[in-house]
């Protein structure tokens, strides 16, 4: 029989994992996704709690966490935006000079591993190929 | 304490060696080392869980169930956090919050299933698509390839999972299991019937009524004894289901969850240490104190002019509202929607303005933060 603990139990481990998702990844909407993640995990003991109570208290807090978590996701993704245009990036460490006061900076000494850049593939010319000589422009271009 | 009180810990240990590996690394990524601690410290995790809370399973569809959806979560969960591509990632919560939604299914909440299913998997998933779509660059990067303290995070958030699960083997669930009844511990059963909850229900149509026996004015004498009958039907319907001294009779809510033991064999009634069990014999206990305090108001309102009107009326605004709530209570699939509207507006009214105003000024935000300056004319 599942009891009330099965379903605690599962929402501790997804908190936690959302929690170790929170603190170690730098992309800025993985973190987010990661807290809303941890967000579930909150709704689903809510929610078992008011099954276990059998009344609906529990149900009515996880609607208000749902609510605010639509608000957090329209302010989340307006400042990812703005955040994205100054730095042309999402990655949470380009903006480790608002760190606090004596705390080291993060630096990354090992190199990214570099993909092998490969040339688009062409399609064979088929039949004879019209006399055409490619202004600069097109040649600039293809 | 026995072994099984340590074995949040080394799930903890296990899950935290896992996503230490797993998590994207320029280098020193292990991809097979990480699963393989963490198929290991899942292991331990559901032989724990069944070891502790888990014995021979009868309902063995709620079970599967669960086991599917719980895994569901857990497993896409991971995905999330240790995939590098950030679409892929945000496919994989999209399939958490199914799984989500089906543990609220399981828990009686298919309203929140919906809603959930509707907001997440909709709505914020595909937004984050875009902006990903937007930020979109070929190959490796720092944001995507690169961890934070891979190790120390991940210590970090499994050290709070396994205090947590400790706690909770702490708490009743676990160090008390052999004293306390397995069935104490189960999640409720059906504490009202399909007719019980009918009778409740036409009852609480004939209370909507009420204007037409009890308007403004006082009854003409000759109609007095009609509007009484009228009333003493609706006493007597609420008393067959809740109990009436008048009738003298007990109710068949408390008949069934307070007198009969559930199964021949069985001598403890499961139902009695059934919070939900417990909460609706509680209601069931005001509903017929209210019933009768109601029909001597409608009574003496009709014969002496005593209560006022609006006190009657008020007393059968209570006892209307509160079997409403009883008829909901049990069958939660059933009345969910109309049972969460009812105590959203009755009960936490000013939270949902609340919620309402913070959705507004969430709105404004986003539009005034990303405002480009200068770009309005």
């Amino acid at each position: 029989v599942i009891t009330l603990w099965h379903y605690l139990a599962v929402a501790a481990a997804l908190f936690g994992i959302g929690l170790v998702g929170f603190l170690t990844r730098r992309n800025m909407i993985i973190m987010f996704l990661c807290a809303e993640m941890m967000f579930q995990g909150v709704a689903i003991n809510f929610v078992a709690f008011a099954r276990y109570h059998g009344n609906l208290q529990g149900q009515v807090f996880v609607l208000f966490i749902i609510a605010v978590a639509a608000c957090e996701a329209g302010v989340a993704l307006a400042l990812f935006l703005m955040m994205y245009r100054r730095g042309k990036s999402l990655d949470a460490t380009d903006w480790q000079s608002l760190r606090e006061m004596g705390v080291p900076p993060t630096v990354d000494t090992v190199p990214l591993p570099v993909e092998p850049v490969t040339e688009d593939e062409h399609l064979a010319p088929a039949g004879v190929r019209p006399k055409h000589v490619p202004t600069e422009e097109e040649a600039a271009r293809v | 304490m026995n072994l099984f009180a340590l074995t949040p810990m080394q799930e903890s240990v296990l899950a935290i060696v896992g996503f230490a590996f797993l998590l994207p690394q320029p280098k020193g990524r292990k991809v097979a080392v990480g699963i393989a601690a963490l198929i290991a410290s899942t292991a331990v995790f559901v032989a724990w869980l069944y070891s502790t809370y888990g014995r021979p399973m009868p309902d063995i569809l709620g079970t599967v169930l669960f086991c599917l959806f719980s895994a569901g979560a857990l497993g896409f969960g991971t995905v999330l956090v240790v995939q590098a591509n950030p679409g892929r990632g945000a496919i994989a919560f999209a399939f958490v919050i199914l799984s989500t939604c089906g543990l609220f299914l399981l828990l009686a909440a298919p309203f929140l299933m919906a809603a959930t299913i509707i907001i997440y998997a909709g709505a914020i998933i595909v937004t984050f698509l875009f902006v990903l779509m937007l930020s979109h660059a070929g190959g490796p990067s720092a944001e995507n390839n690169r961890s934070r303290e891979p190790l120390l995070g991940a210590l970090a958030g499994f050290a709070f999972t396994g205090l947590v699960l400790f706690s909770l083997y702490l708490s009743q669930g676990g160090a008390n299991a052999a004293e306390t009844p397995m069935t104490a511990q189960r999640l409720p059963a059906q504490v009202l019937t399909l007719e019980e909850r009918n009778a409740l229900l036409a009852a609480v149509e004939k209370l909507d009524a009420v204007e037409e026996y009890l308007g403004a004015g006082t009854t003409p004498p000759a109609q007095r004894r009609s509007v009484v009958e009228y009333f003493e039907g609706i006493r007597d319907q609420i008393g067959t289901v809740v109990g009436s001294n008048t009738l003298s009779r007990d109710g068949s809510i408390s008949v069934r969850l307070e007198k009969l033991p559930m199964s021949p064999g069985e001598k403890v009634t499961p139902l009695r240490n059934d919070k939900q069990a417990q909460t609706v014999l509680r209601q069931a206990a005001d509903i017929r104190k209210q019933n009768e305090t109601a029909f001597d108001a409608v009574v003496n309102n009709v014969f002496d002019g005593k209560p006022s009107r609006e006190t009657t009326k008020s007393e059968l605004r209570h006892l209307r509202d509160d079997v409403v709530v009883l008829a909901g209570a049990g069958g939660l699939p059933a009345r969910n929607v109309g049972n969460l509207g009812y105590l959203l507006y009755a009960d936490h009214l000013l939270a949902v303005e609340l919620a309402g105003t913070l959705l507004l000024v969430a709105t404004i935000g986003a539009i005034a933060i990303t405002q480009r300056k200068g770009a309005v004319a």
